[in-house]
């Protein structure tokens, strides 16, 4: 099983999903029997999301994907 | 449905992601259009040298990201790490005891993340140097892997990692610095000194 310092440090690794199963079987492992790690975990996890979910709302100006779609030149615009 | 078609459909799926993105870039409308623009004229450009089966998405983001570099003249291959500051370790997570629960209304423990705005994160992410900026709206805001995020960039993978790691330390701490600034923090509620 993995140790604290070992779970903090891999805790965005594991979060990226870019961890060997079985060493993220070790970080689960961690987490689920150590609370402080779990909030910890538990806090970059929404981080992580939060940035998602708040940094990918633009809203797409009036006929600007029309303008996009004129990139692909002719072949794309036969069913437009 | 010709292989044009296909090929235009599937990349119109992703221009919603790139004009994100783009804004993230540019931080400027206008140019963030002309940016997804000039991606796609580029990409259909390239049709021709598209192989089936590629990451078509991971693509698109390749030739945008060059376009935005070598228009901007970005530093993204410039090793100017000392850039930004070195952040401490869990930088926002150890200072969540000094949120002032008075000026919110939630009390759950998220309340933190959930009291930033849409324009806070946005700016907290503009106001990196490019070369943190890139790495981290690729992987927290578009999902790439440490992998495909290096071949977007062309940097070695170690180089994505450390850079995603300080980028999202630095981000924290200017959150912070807005919450600050919103009257959200009482500094007296922080635990005094690293004796603990
Ligand atoms: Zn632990």
């Amino acid at each position: 099983m993995a140790n604290c310092q070992e779970t903090l440090n891999e805790m965005y690794a594991y979060l990226d999903a870019e961890l060997a199963t079985e060493r993220a079987t070790e970080i689960i492992g961690h987490l689920k029997v150590c609370t402080d790690c779990q909030s910890a975990y538990e806090f970059h996890a929404e981080f992580k999301s939060i940035i998602r979910l708040k940094a990918q709302k633009d809203e797409l100006s009036e006929g600007f994907l029309d303008r996009l779609r004129e990139c692909f030149g002719d072949d794309s615009l036969k069913d437009a | 449905m010709t292989p044009q078609e296909d090929f235009t459909h599937d990349a119109m799926q992703y221009a919603p992601q790139l004009f994100s993105t783009a804004m993230r870039m540019t931080r400027n409308r206008n140019n963030a259009e002309d940016l997804v623009q000039e991606t796609f004229i580029k990409a259909w450009r390239s049709f021709a040298t598209y192989q089936q089966g590629t990451n078509l998405r991971a693509w698109l983001f390749r030739i945008m990201t060059n376009t935005y570099i070598n228009k901007y003249n970005a530093q993204q291959r410039k090793p100017t790490e000392t850039e930004l500051d070195d952040v401490e370790e869990l930088f926002l997570y150890k200072r969540l005891g000094a949120v002032d629960q008075s000026q919110l209304s939630q009390s759950a423990e998220d309340q933190m993340l959930s009291m930033f705005t849409d324009d806070e994160v946005k700016n907290a992410l503009e106001e990196l140097p490019d070369q943190f900026r890139i790495p981290v709206l690729m992987s927290d805001v578009e999902g790439f892997s440490y992998k495909e995020i290096a071949e977007i960039l062309e940097i070695p993978l170690g180089t994505v990692m450390s850079r995603l790691h300080r980028g999202r330390k630095s981000m924290q701490k200017m959150l912070y610095e807005y919450a600050k600034k919103r009257g959200l923090i009482n500094e007296a509620l922080l635990p005094q000194g690293d004796d603990e």
